[in-house]
């Protein structure tokens, strides 16, 4: 932290506290951002909590109990909140562990495409010329493949868990943000305070990680929120077409998947999961928007 | 007209890379990893000596390059090879796989798969599919325009009132909806419970309203948030000012001047994602509604590890993108002159 006041104050910024913060504070104060982390701090806590103290099992099949649906329908029960699909399985459980492999994977694929995408990105703009030329039509070339092409070639003919599922996420996302951060290096490159410290004979890694990197990345990670989202879409995709977790772990994916073939008579089955997918994705859209707009807002010299 | 003729040449010279970096790494991916074709042409029954046989006359057993020369060398003839399972009329071709159980001689199965022209041309299948996939396409981006446009630039010109905050929301919500899990719920309330619009397969137009809603409702928050972004920041620009100077009518500022600078953003994000969108959404949706197109043919080959078809796609895709992206860039610089790729 130290290091990036520093920065900022060569810059020749009056304001002691970082851009990050400010952009954070500002995203905190809008109403979009408090609803959604409000909505996700209580689908977390449920996720964490309540399929390690329920009585009830999400995976134990119990037949008598099957097709019960949601407690505010006729025949329905607050046993089973959401209602129970075909082998009798508790429908809300079942969702919430779903969600913790969602958010895992779709947390974990982001951090690290965003990692290797940085790296990459960085060194592309900060040394430039046959590097920076190799690398960007790599991107070219990733880019011009449809995630989904990539992900169900991979997927749909290795064994699928969950580092396949990770490593095809990272693998299809990483050049988005090669190219975002690139772009960024590319300018910050020119700047007085890398000049300076280059003069001052500081050495290339050192002013990578030091200076530039904490610089450009923080307002790149804010849009990344929003990537956490697509890639737990991508991860109940997965599921649903049959190349994600394979049962009988639940997944979003696979719980729909199953749930399809009953969802004439047992519209839940299929519907229920879905919802709670639906609303752990709308507060994470919502958080990510509000940080991607609090970071428009200041770039944009309006607070 | 040099300009022109100079940038087509660079822009496909760069196109034709990527396409050959793109049909590189996925020819080298499917030979990679695990998952042996033979096996699925020839069934369960079929023993491994007629399994190398017949590797050997596909020339799977050569080396990655040979094979990569090879297909290049057909692909400049037009030919991108032939379907490994499906066979000319569309259906499965006549393999091992459909026969039930009893005994089957090797010979049978080798007689069965030899003849080589019952096999489907990867070309002609892709061909097949297209107008369907493009009419999918083409009224999923109607209804995309049709959402987005009134939302986006409402919420452009409103920034902190009511449309604003209409269009963040909206664009929250469409984003936070699965495409898979909306077209299942689309069929069952739409199709079943109502009986509105037809949904599964394709027997004509209307089978492709539901499919092109799910489309657009996928692609809109991308558009929406570009539009109301760009529109935004060009509010704050001198020309608006100096319009309202120059006694210009408000509407005449926001239709020829706000708009229309607002749209080279939102036509390079056409070319960087909505083409990308669009191609990943139609395959999903596809694969769901059962709609005879490209997406549900590559989907099925993936699902059987009918390569030929899966490059075939590939290729034809990455093509594709890059035709938008320079076809993006030409119409840009055609709207705002000072662009100079």
């Amino acid at each position: 932290m130290t290091d990036q006041n520093k920065t900022i104050e060569q810059q020749g910024s009056s304001r002691s506290e970082t851009m990050t913060r400010r952009m954070f504070r500002l995203a905190l104060s809008m109403t979009g951002f408090q609803v959604g982390l409000a909505i996700f701090g209580l689908l977390v806590l449920a996720a964490l909590i309540l399929p390690e103290i329920s009585s009830v099992s999400a995976t134990k099949i119990a037949v008598r109990e099957r097709f019960l649906p949601p407690f505010f329908f006729e025949g329905g029960s607050l046993t089973h909140l959401a209602g129970t699909d075909q082998l009798g399985r508790d429908l809300f459980l079942r969702s919430l562990i779903g969600l913790r492999n969602a958010l895992g994977i779709g947390v974990a694929s982001v951090v690290l495409m965003f990692l290797l995408g940085a790296t990459l990105g960085i060194i592309s703009g900060y040394f430039g010329g046959w590097v920076d030329t190799i690398l960007m039509r790599i991107t070219d070339a990733q880019l011009s493949v449809p995630i989904i092409i990539l992900a169900i070639t991979i997927l749909g003919v290795t064994r699928p868990n969950v580092f396949t599922i990770i490593a095809v996420l990272v693998l299809a996302g990483w050049p988005v943000y090669a190219r975002v951060v690139r772009s960024v290096a590319l300018a910050e490159r020119q700047r007085e305070y890398v000049r300076g410290a280059k003069i001052l004979g500081a050495s290339d890694i050192r002013t990578m990680l030091i200076m530039i990197a904490p610089n450009i990345l923080p307002p790149v990670a804010f849009v990344a929120v929003l990537d956490i989202a697509r890639m737990m879409i991508f991860e109940a995709l997965f599921g649903f077409i049959g190349i994600g977790i394979q049962p009988p772990t639940p997944t979003f994916g696979n719980i729909i998947a199953d749930g399809t073939k009953y969802i004439i008579n047992y519209w839940w089955i299929p519907t229920m999961p879905g919802i709670f997918l639906i609303l752990a994705l709308l507060s994470i859209n919502m958080m990510g928007s509000s940080l991607e707009r609090a970071r428009n807002k200041i770039f944009a010299g309006m607070h | 007209m040099t300009f022109i003729l100079t940038f087509l040449l660079r822009r496909i010279t760069q196109g034709v890379v990527i396409v050959s970096l793109v049909s590189f790494l996925i020819f080298t991916l499917l030979r990679v990893i695990p998952g042996d074709p033979v096996r699925m042409m020839l069934g369960p029954m079929a023993t491994p000596a007629v399994m190398e046989q017949k590797a050997e006359e596909l020339g799977l057993r050569d080396p990655i390059t040979t094979q990569f020369g090879r297909y290049i060398e057909n692909m400049m003839n037009g030919d991108l090879g032939e379907s490994y399972l499906l066979g000319e009329s569309g259906g499965a071709a006549p393999s091992a796989q459909n026969t039930g159980g009893g005994s089957v001689t090797d010979e049978q199965i080798v007689e069965r798969t030899k003849t080589k022209s019952n096999r489907a041309k990867v070309l002609k299948l892709i061909a097949d599919g297209l107008p369907y996939t493009m009419q999918l396409a083409g009224l999923g981006l109607l209804f995309t325009l049709l959402i987005s446009l009134p939302l986006g630039i409402a919420g452009g010109l409103k920034p902190e009132k009511w449309q604003d905050r209409l269009a963040f929301f909206t664009g929250s919500f469409f984003i936070s909806l699965p495409n898979f899990w909306l077209a299942l719920v689309l069929i069952l309330l739409i199709s079943t419970k109502m009986n509105l619009l037809p949904a599964i397969g394709y027997k004509g137009f209307a089978y492709t309203i539901l499919p092109a809603i799910v489309l657009a409702i996928e692609l809109s928050p991308v558009m929406i948030r570009g539009l109301s972004v760009s529109i935004a920041s060009n509010l704050s620009q001198g020309f608006v000012d100096g319009g309202i100077l120059r006694g210009l009518p408000w509407s005449r500022i926001v239709w020829r001047h706000i708009i229309r600078n607002s749209s080279i953003p939102m036509l390079n994000l056409f070319g960087v994602q909505i083409g990308g969108l669009l191609l990943g959404g139609v395959f999903v949706v596809e694969y769901i509604f059962d709609f005879p197109g490209i997406g549900k043919l590559t989907i099925q080959a993936v699902l059987q590890r009918d390569f030929p078809i899966i490059q075939g796609v590939a290729i034809f895709a990455a093509a594709f993108l890059v035709f938008v992206n320079i076809l993006v860039d030409l119409i840009a610089t055609y709207i705002d002159r000072r662009l100079n790729y």
